[in-house]
């Protein structure tokens, strides 16, 4: 007699153990990560908190400065330096003419020239850069008074690189001329050299 | 079979972890190296804000620093040489007070006046003209540098151009003084609207 085999499950029977396992390590896992996710989150957020807020505050800062600067420079723009500039430049010329002591050049040359040697006239060059230079006319006894003149300028520290343009003889004895550049103090000048 | 019944809720499994685990290797892993990078940027918009704040300065310090020598220049133009017809005959004055009191009177006095040329065109020049002053007078040398002294203090603007001095006897010397003064030029006269 053959035996009976009832079947009364309503599906065919499947082993879902393996797949709720998966499930489960997976659901594990990802919630593991997730909370340590979320605390690394708040941690960043946390420890950054006052770099950030620096950062945002000097960022902030740094836009006013921007602003000033380019303000100022727009200001900069509209002003006439070149103008400026030859002012200053030709107000200081005339400044170290004005500041240029002629008592000082007197002293100097009296203790420089020789017993024959006579100043006629003192004639100064002033350039832009402060330079003086002397165009100076002597008159001489002796033959020897223009060498000994510029010896006694190339000794003295007041006066530098003493050059003759010419000598005459003459009823009285001799004239010649020399320039030489000055060197006295330095007088006072403009602020403002170089504006542009 | 069994997976493919369940794949919806794998698929989503799956995904969640990707995302943790991406999330975590960045985050987590690299979390110093973030914090590193969050104090290097801070310290390149320090840089920023320094470099802003020394070109703001540079440009504010030009700034003021045309307005102190444009004040300056302002002072000595309008002040110091003033214009002409506020200042010549004062000048002159000068010129006389000067040479009684070195007791060496010129008899003759000669005038001279030129533009600056300085600066190209009178319009963009300047805007200063010089006078001259020659005279010619017999004087001691005492007499001369007394003379040249008073014009060095005098609280004029006087500079002495040139000086000559040719023997005239009996310890008399002929002394030749040119000396110059500027002025501001005049500003340029209002245009009428009336007509």
């Amino acid at each position: 007699m053959k035996p009976i085999h009832l079947n009364l499950a309503a599906r065919p029977y499947r082993d879902y153990r393996p797949v709720y396992a998966v499930v489960v390590l997976l659901s594990l896992l990802t919630a593991f990560l997730m909370l340590n996710n979320v605390d690394t989150y708040y941690r960043y957020v946390r420890e950054t908190k006052s770099t950030r807020a620096k950062i945002a505050q000097l960022e902030e800062q740094t836009r006013k400065e921007q602003e000033l600067d380019t303000r100022a420079r727009q200001r900069l723009k509209g002003l006439d330096l070149k103008r400026l500039d030859e002012q200053t430049k030709f107000i200081n010329a005339k400044l170290n003419e004005r500041a240029f002591s002629w008592s000082g050049l007197l002293d100097s040359l009296e203790s420089l020239l020789a017993d024959d040697v006579r100043l006629l006239s003192v004639s100064p060059t002033f350039d832009k850069t402060g330079r003086i230079d002397l165009s100076l006319d002597f008159r001489s006894k002796s033959g020897d008074g223009m060498i000994t003149t510029i010896n006694r300028m190339n000794a003295d520290p007041h006066f530098e690189g003493a050059f003759p343009h010419n000598e005459t003889q003459i009823d009285e004895g001799y004239a010649f001329t020399i320039s030489v550049r000055y060197l006295p103090e330095t007088g006072p000048s403009l602020r403002g050299k170089g504006l542009q | 079979m069994i997976w493919r019944e369940r794949r919806t809720l794998l698929i989503i499994l799956g995904v969640l972890l990707l995302a943790n685990l991406v999330f975590f290797l960045t985050y987590r892993i690299q979390y110093q190296s973030r914090l590193d990078d969050m104090d290097s940027r801070l310290a390149q918009v320090e840089g920023q804000l320094a470099q802003a704040h020394k070109s703001r300065l540079q440009a504010e310090q030009s700034l003021v620093a045309y307005r102190r020598v444009e004040k300056d220049v302002q002072a000595i133009l309008e002040d110091r040489w003033s214009t002409q017809p506020r200042r010549l005959t004062l000048f002159i004055s000068e010129v006389k007070r000067l040479a009684r009191a070195s007791n060496a009177i010129p008899t003759t006095l000669s005038f001279t006046r030129n533009e600056s040329k300085a600066a190209g065109s009178k319009s963009e020049g300047v805007g200063a003209k010089e006078v001259g002053v020659a005279f010619n007078v017999d004087a001691t040398y005492d007499q001369a540098r007394r003379m040249i002294n008073l014009f060095e203090l005098s609280e004029q603007f006087v500079i002495i151009d040139q000086i000559s001095l040719t023997d005239a006897g009996e310890n008399r010397l002929s002394f030749s003084l040119r000396i110059k003064t500027l002025f501001r030029e005049d500003p340029a006269p209002a245009t009428n609207n009336r007509s």
